[in-house]
């Protein structure tokens, strides 16, 4: 689990800067002049070339950046940030010494929390929506996206319910567009307001070549969608945002949560969603995080991830015999049938997952996504290392 | 302090009771009954729930109440967005009507020198002038062709055997590859050959447009032979050699295969499918025998060859679902048809089980002298002097008069299931189709009375068996999804 | 060889009875003959000579399918407005935007 964000930080000449920078990270020693002023540089034990806006060192190199004239703008982070590298992006305030990294250029799971706000309130919901006013991740989102570089694969956006943002999320949508043209977007949100066909046209009149949306339903029953989510009427404004949204042409991936609640009628939200819902672009099914709400209502989700392998088994597979793309998210090789591994993608992004003592000498770890680190409250009982490497 | 609401507190609506949505329903078998909406989604239920669903006595907590809801049998008061999610549906089902006509056949030789106890059609004739389309019908009939408005458009050449008139094949591909150039329509040829006079030549032109080859294969050499004779008394020798040589020429997938059953098929199903599997190919449509060489003689085509041919198809599934359990995918194509209705959103298209009709809609033959007819068996009943299908003539009418005529839309208005008795109230209606021609042709009107019908007996025994056999078979049910998706 | 059923008319209306009897067209014929308060069948079996425990049977069969029958007008009437909403939808150009 890696370490994003930070209170200990040590700033030095910093009092009279902006109280917010974001800025890109380098490490190179011939990075153009004309660039360096807004950049923070990467210090070790090389050379420290000049120019820089702010020097950056981790608490075992702070002896380097003695080096350096007195009134230098500089940081210390704690070593826990040994990851930075050339091209990542981070954000300082600098009255509370605070940072955050926003973006790692060698990851391939970056994305941006637009919100904390939300109009859900799952049952196992990770990051428990909080009632503030949290506009100034805008502001740290749009500032940064110029400093991304272009080559980055895809970008996500998660929150909170980010179309809470309304013309800020498109905002920062066209930011994308015009900074990061290749660059693919995938949106996590309850897709209720695009139940407005109005809402949903200004999405699609963004025209991005790549966008995609990441919307979860939990049940072919309305009833128990909306207990899941803890909203009434739900389930048809989500249904409603879906029709829209694909009314535009705009991509869609129903993302399910497998966990007490939603396992036993796997197989009928499968057959609702191949019938009714035939044209989305991907399908994918999640193990539970063992984080934020869930904790508190672990009684009502928790369920052996083993002990739903044949619902899982069933769904997945009319999915697939029905020509729709489906993938099984955070789900360790060694609980899941067999004839399932073919969906499994490693998804746990990389400053999330670990393993476990019982998969010492396991086969599979290179291809198995491991475990949230979350997971160490909560695991299945039938982990255990995979003796073969399995045949295609 | 729980911040998060029971179950129970997003369950009130489902206290005020349940609506109806539109649905049907018939008996699966002495206790249960099959219900279907008009998205073609089905349901089994015992008698005594269908009672208690339709009189608002079910219970929300029973455990059918949510499939029924998710399903869209019924509605209540927690979720409106039922109603547009079926209209959705409905759409997607209905969509192949405004395509209308895909499938054009063109006969462009009567001659043949097989001589097919069961074929109504051919010459044994060397007369070109006779009974060869001319340049100038098939001209007008591509005119017509292009009128229609489906983005695909499959060309298919018949007979008699139509590689004997292979110049007006070569002709007409050139032609129709030539209008579509400005017309951008999906264009796909096939030729329907019993492949015992291909060339070199020839095969080198079907590689060069894409060609497609469907041949004749009743099932192994004695069956074969014995149902198409022709001189040499070698057609399945040389079906086989030609499959082989199509392969070679054209790519494994490039030739398909149809069977016709006779009397003599009857008790050799598991022959005739062994037979596909060991010439390789990965299906077979199993098909019902034909009332029309029938029909003339005997007023009725009647139940009892029914019960044979449902006997044999039933034993060919079977085997047909061994082979698949064993490990070897191997479909059946008419079950795939109607599984492609029961368990997918989409209408497969298929001409014969279309209603409103196919005729016209779905498929459209101009014959060699001209005369377009509304389906192959129109042209098979006029050949054997019931014109009453024939709706027009390429050298004197128009696109218009042809498919505006009475002797098109009378009979798909006539038979059209939703609207006539029992089909109307039929809970496999979604699966089935109306068959105007076949009803004329054994019973004299367009509708027919469908307890007497053979076509209905049929499809009603097939669409009990094929549900029955998903319900109780997990395996199965994974094999049917399967076939109903696979896009050919 | 016949068999004559009495409805109560209360309960069941010609259409349900004729269609019905259309059903089992096949296998018999059926006089259909209102009076108050009542509605008589009579059974007519087509193939002449059926024993006793067939037209037991079968005339079994057919009270059930007029029961059937009952229910279908049921549905029939309480989802008219529906099916018919569903198919104007269906068939409509509305909530198409773009391409399908």
């Amino acid at each position: 689990m890696l370490t994003l964000s930070s209170r200990s930080v040590e700033s030095r000449n910093l009092s009279d800067s902006p109280a917010r920078i974001v800025m890109r990270v380098s490490d190179r020693q011939d990075r153009p002049r004309a660039l360096r002023s807004r950049e923070a540089f990467l210090v070790t034990n090389g050379d420290i070339p000049d120019g820089f806006g702010i020097y950056v060192a981790l608490a075992k190199d702070a002896k380097a950046l003695g080096s350096l004239p007195s009134q230098t703008k500089a940081m210390i982070l704690p070593d826990d940030f040994s990851y930075l590298a050339d091209g990542d992006v981070l954000r300082l305030w600098t009255k509370s010494n605070e940072v955050r990294v926003l973006y790692r250029r060698a990851s391939f799971h970056n994305h941006f929390l637009l919100t904390e706000r939300c109009n859900h309130y799952c049952l196992m919901c990770s990051q428990p929506p909080k009632n503030i006013d949290d506009s100034w991740i805008v502001d740290d989102v749009l500032a940064a996206i110029p400093l991304i570089d272009p080559s980055a694969q895809e970008i996500g956006f998660t929150g909170g319910e980010p179309t809470l943002l309304g013309d800020d999320l498109f905002r920062i949508l066209r930011t994308m567009k015009s900074y990061l043209p290749h660059t693919a977007i995938h949106i996590l949100s309850n897709g209720r307001l695009f139940a407005d066909p109005e809402f949903a046209k200004r999405y699609a009149d963004i025209r991005h070549f790549d966008m995609m949306v990441g919307i979860p339903i939990y049940s072919d029953v309305s009833t128990i969608h909306d207990y899941v989510v803890q909203a009434d009427g739900a389930f048809d404004e989500t249904i409603r945002g879906i029709l829209n949204l694909k009314r535009y042409g705009q991509k869609v991936e129903i993302r399910i949560v497998v966990h007490g609640q939603t396992y036993a009628r796997l197989p009928q939200l499968a057959e609702f969603i191949a019938r009714n819902l035939t044209f989305v672009d991907h399908v994918t099914f999640m193990g539970l995080e063992i984080t934020g709400f869930t904790r508190a209502n672990l009684d009502s989700l928790w369920i052996d991830p083993a002990d739903y392998q044949r619902e899982l088994y069933r769904a997945v597979s009319f999915l697939a015999d029905s020509q729709m793309h489906v993938s099984i998210y955070n789900h360790q090789l060694c609980v899941l049938d067999r004839r399932l591994w073919p969906f499994a993608r490693k998804s746990i992004s990389d400053w999330k997952n670990e393993y476990m003592p019982e998969c010492e000498g396991c086969r599979e770890k290179e291809n198995c996504g491991g475990f949230f680190a979350s997971a160490k409250i909560r695991y299945s009982d039938h982990i255990h290392p995979i003796a073969e490497v399995a045949a295609p | 302090m729980s911040k998060f609401q029971p179950l129970s507190a997003y369950q009130q609506p489902l206290a005020d009771g349940y609506q109806l949505l539109p649905f049907r329903f018939t008996s699966l078998n002495d206790s249960e009954y099959v219900l279907t909406n008009q998205a073609s989604e089905f349901i089994v239920l015992e008698r005594q729930t269908l009672e208690a669903v339709v009189r608002h006595q079910l219970p929300a907590t029973d455990r059918l109440y949510d499939d029924l809801k998710s399903k869209h049998f019924i509605i209540d008061g927690d979720s409106s967005v039922a109603t547009e999610l079926l209209a959705l549906k409905v759409r997607t089902k209905l969509k192949r009507l405004a395509d209308f006509t895909g499938l054009h056949i063109f006969v462009v030789s009567l001659r043949c020198e097989h001589s097919c106890p069961y074929c109504q059609v051919s010459r044994q004739s060397d007369d070109r002038l006779a009974f060869d389309m001319s340049v100038e019908t098939a001209e007008k009939s591509l005119a017509l062709v292009f009128r229609s408005p489906s983005p695909g458009i499959k060309i298919e050449f018949q007979g008699g055997e139509p590689l004997l008139n292979f110049p007006l094949i070569r002709h007409v591909v050139e032609r129709a590859e030539a209008l579509n150039l400005a017309q951008r329509r999906d264009l796909q040829f096939v030729i329907a050959t019993n492949l015992a006079v291909i060339n070199d030549e020839m095969l080198d032109f079907c590689g060069e447009h894409n060609i497609l080859i469907s041949t004749s294969l009743d099932g192994p050499a004695d069956l074969h032979n014995a149902n198409r004779p022709r001189p040499g008394h070698d057609s399945y020798e040389r079906a086989i050699e030609g499959i082989s040589k199509v392969r070679g020429a054209l790519g494994r997938d490039r030739v398909s295969a149809l069977m016709t059953t006779t009397k003599l098929s009857l008790g050799r199903v598991r022959d005739i499918v062994d037979e596909y599997v060991a010439q390789g190919f990965r299906g077979i449509f199993l098909r019902p025998m034909s009332p029309y060489g029938f029909a003339v003689k005997t007023k009725w085509f009647k139940a009892y060859d029914a019960d044979e041919w449902l006997e044999f198809y039933f034993a060919g599934l079977d085997y047909i679902l061994a082979l698949n359990r064993s490990g070897y995918p191997f479909t059946e194509f008419y079950a795939a048809t109607i599984l492609a209705k029961m368990l997918t959103p989409f209408e497969p298209g298929f001409v014969d089980l279309r209603s409103p009709a196919g005729t016209g809609i779905a498929a459209i033959v101009y014959n060699y002298d001209g005369d377009v007819y509304a389906s192959d068996e129109s042209r098979m009943l006029a050949e054997m002097g019931d014109k009453t299908f024939r709706i027009g003539n390429v050298h004197q009418d128009r696109y218009e008069d042809i498919i505006l005529s009475d002797a098109l839309l009378g009979p798909i208005e006539e038979s059209f299931a939703a609207s006539v008795p029992m089909c109307s109230d039929c809970a496999f209606e979604p699966f089935c189709g109306a068959d105007p021609v076949f009803h004329h042709a054994t019973q004299g009107d367009f509708v027919g009375r469908k307890p007497l019908s053979a076509f209905c007996e049929r499809n009603m025994a097939i669409f009990r068996r094929l549900i029955t056999l998903m319900r109780d078979d997990a395996e199965v049910r994974g094999i049917f999804v399967r076939w109903a998706n696979a896009r050919c | 060889m016949s068999r004559t059923l009495v409805f109560s008319s209360q309960v069941y209306s010609v259409e349900t009875i004729k269609k019905a009897a259309y059903r089992f067209s096949d296998v018999l014929s059926v006089d259909i003959v209102p009076r108050p308060g009542e509605i008589e069948c009579v059974l007519q079996f087509l193939s002449g000579s059926k024993e006793e425990e067939q037209a037991e049977r079968i005339a079994a069969a057919f009270k059930n399918e007029v029961l059937d029958q009952d229910l279908r007008s049921i549905i029939s009437k309480e989802t008219e407005a529906t099916r018919n909403a569903v198919l104007a939808f269906a068939l409509s150009k509305t909530g198409l935007q773009g391409s399908e």
